[in-house]
């Protein structure tokens, strides 16, 4: 069986066999003769020569979470299309860092802005967090009003640089 | 008063026979968890979000108040007493954070005859007030750093005071506390927008825009004094927190004893607390915060009229439990602690497990826990107010719950807590457990060589190490997906997908396309 796991945009290509009590895992092209046991859900035992290791593993909605070693690890399955989609940060496109309210909006359409002005202000689980200008420019437009909710990604305003 | 307190046999008060707790989390918790021990009923309330939480789960009763917005549920004074009266509660124990150190609820329990754990209404409106605080404490004695504490409130006149006192400069909220509404200034030209913005977030978390304005002290430490006081003037201390390890001033480590103590600092800051607590005639549990200089000299910061986060550490090392002792307190009992028998001893320390995402600006990250599996061991304590399945919203503070070891000396108490991080399964929301482990684990930070600036200091662009997928987590999931693939689901695959990714095997890389 063959397993592709991407975790943090590398992929990693594994195969495993079991054959009687042993799992034979491929990666890097060494093989890992393994004995395990799923003790409890999601909760192993894996016995690698001569040491265990010991490690749940959960799942989310699209994705793995693993915990070995007092790590967390979270794992997306690859995308089957094999086209990986790169999401280019479109300039002056302002993705909002966090799902929140909007408490302050500083600009209107067409102001001019300088680099690192203060345009909108999101408020999520009591605490501020500021849209800032990345450079000089027009405001092109923005996409909230106060008291607005804003979730994570969407983008609050677009400014127009100034050539 | 409405309600009667009876005598028992003793002459000391009967307890409550049931009380509300105004919170949620891990401290709703915590204080149900007291009550039940006293063989007192509990009334909890929630927002819908927080239907399925642990605090409505082990309460008696659990009353809804519907619409999950903050103002609208934990924040509403008229909800909650309404909720207190019609479930026959003699008493409300406010928690920390949300209305517990809110003088119109307070008064507003009064004024019908139920009980506020804590102090009295004007004892917080008093403490509340930064400014008037300060000069109470000052006039009672206690040092004070110099500042602006004035009623004029325009721009104008806090930028001209700011000038006077120099940089750099704290503005902090008058009504503020856990770092809303509080802005450090480095030069004259940001002072106005710090000040436009610390009134702002002021106003939004607690409804008042004032502000004051003070010297900021270079790297200070941060340690505060526990106090009890009864109703009958008996006051201790049940001695110091450090509280210096911050992260945007929000404590996230805390320890006692602090490394820098001495017998004789000591002595002097507890009857300091003391002697602040019984100038304003304090009741209940109580915090006493102080600033501490290079040179070891301290400064009344406030104080704070509720159960501090931290209380636990106290609890370990004292062997004292303040919940229950709230709970006798406001009850009318006398406290029998005297505070030459009130000993310290051995090292506690605390970690606030927080639903954040160190690797991305310790965003809050929300979500649902997969699955969560706190360590367990000698001297370790979980409180905690999260499951597996609990879904992490973005209405309330981040905090999942605190994590408190006790040992007999520091370094053992460190190398307990770096094992109990360690083994704290949490899946599904990320956590800053990675981040704490990295502090622990600071060579000055085990010195002891600690300040309210060490994380601005030793961890300010501090980005998890990213080496990939180790290989126990790699053959950790070749296992499972084997144990939990079916052998059809495989062929299945294989065939009907004309995109799988077996047929692609071998052709396919990351930031490329199927050739």
């Amino acid at each position: 069986m063959f397993i592709n796991y991407e975790h943090e945009n590398h992929v990693y290509n594994v195969t495993i066999e079991r054959r009687e009590n042993y799992f034979f895992i491929t990666y890097d092209n060494t093989e890992y003769k393994v004995e395990a046991e799923e003790t409890k859900p999601g909760q192993l035992k894996i016995k690698i020569a001569d040491r265990i290791i010991k490690s749940i593993i959960t799942e989310g909605e699209k994705e793995k979470f693993v915990f070995v070693n007092g790590q967390v690890f979270r794992v997306k399955p690859v995308e089957l299309t094999g086209k990986k989609k790169v999401r280019k940060r479109e300039e002056g496109n302002l993705s909002s860092p966090i799902s929140g309210k909007v408490v302050s909006v500083k600009v209107k359409n067409g102001d001019s802005v300088k680099k690192g002005e203060v345009l909108m202000v999101i408020e999520a689980m009591k605490m501020e967090y500021l849209i800032r200008a990345p450079y000089t420019g027009k405001i092109k437009n923005v996409n909230f009003k106060e008291n607005d909710q804003v979730e994570i990604g969407q983008s609050t305003v677009d400014v127009d640089k100034e050539v | 008063m409405l309600f009667l307190k009876k005598e028992n046999q003793s002459g000391v008060n009967d307890l409550f026979k049931k009380v509300l707790v105004a919170n949620r989390g891990e401290i709703a918790v915590r204080i149900i968890k007291a009550c039940q021990e006293m063989g007192i009923k509990t009334v909890a309330i929630y927002s819908d979000v927080d239907k399925d939480a642990t605090h409505v789960q082990i309460a008696d009763e659990s009353i809804n108040l519907g619409d999950p917005t903050p103002i609208e549920s934990y924040l509403n004074i008229p909800k909650i007493i309404k909720i207190a009266e019609g479930t026959g509660s003699e008493a409300i124990h406010p928690g920390y954070g949300f209305l517990a150190e809110n003088p119109d609820f307070a008064k507003s329990c009064k004024d019908i005859g139920i009980k506020f754990i804590g102090p009295d209404s004007k004892v917080i409106s008093l403490m509340g007030d930064k400014i008037a605080a300060k000069t109470t404490m000052e006039k009672a004695g206690l040092p004070v750093i110099p500042g602006y504490h004035g009623l004029k409130q325009n721009t104008d006149t806090l930028i001209r005071e700011g000038k006077k006192i120099g940089f750099p400069l704290l503005v902090k909220a008058t009504a503020g506390g856990g770092g809303k509404g509080m802005r450090i200034v480095y030069s004259e030209d940001l002072l106005e927008q710090s000040i436009e913005g610390a009134k702002r977030e002021s106003k939004s978390a607690f409804g008042d825009d004032s502000v004051f304005l003070e010297k900021y002290i270079d790297k200070p430490r941060h340690i505060e004094f526990q106090i009890l006081a009864d109703e009958h003037d008996n006051v201790i201390h049940l001695f110091e927190r450090e509280c210096s390890i911050q992260r945007r001033h929000q404590k996230i480590i805390e320890e006692t004893p602090s490394p820098v103590m001495t017998l004789e600092l000591r002595k002097k800051m507890g009857h300091a607390a003391v002697a602040a607590a019984k100038a304003v005639g304090y009741t209940n549990a109580g915090t006493v915060e102080f600033m501490i200089d290079k040179d070891l000299n301290f400064y009344f910061m406030e104080m704070n009229t509720r159960l501090q986060v931290e209380h636990p550490i106290t609890e370990a090392t004292t062997g004292i439990d303040l919940a229950k002792w709230q709970l006798r307190i406001a009850s009318g009992e006398k406290l029998t602690l005297k505070q030459s028998e009130i000993i310290q001893r051995g090292h506690a320390i605390e970690c606030r497990i927080y639903a954040e995402d160190p690797a991305n600006g310790f965003l809050p990250s929300t979500g649902t826990i997969s699955k969560v599996d706190p360590p367990k061991g000698p001297n370790i304590r979980d409180d905690s107010g999260i499951f597996s399945g609990i879904k992490i919203t973005p209405y309330y503070d981040p905090l999942l719950s605190k994590l408190v070891v006790y040992a007999e000396n520091r370094e053992e108490c460190l190398n307990k807590m770096k094992w109990a991080l360690s083994h704290y399964v949490v899946l599904g929301v990320t956590t800053n457990i990675s981040f704490l482990s990295e502090v622990l684990k600071h060579d000055e930070f085990r010195k002891g060589n600690i300040s309210t600036h060490f994380i601005d200091d030793y961890f300010k662009d501090w980005t998890i190490t990213k080496d990939g997928l180790p290989i126990d987590a790699i053959i950790s999931l070749a296992v499972y997906d084997s144990i939990h693939t079916k052998r059809e689901e495989i062929v299945r695959y294989k065939e009907a997908d004309p995109h799988s990714p077996w047929k692609h095997f071998g052709r396919w890389r990351v930031g490329g396309r199927g050739i």
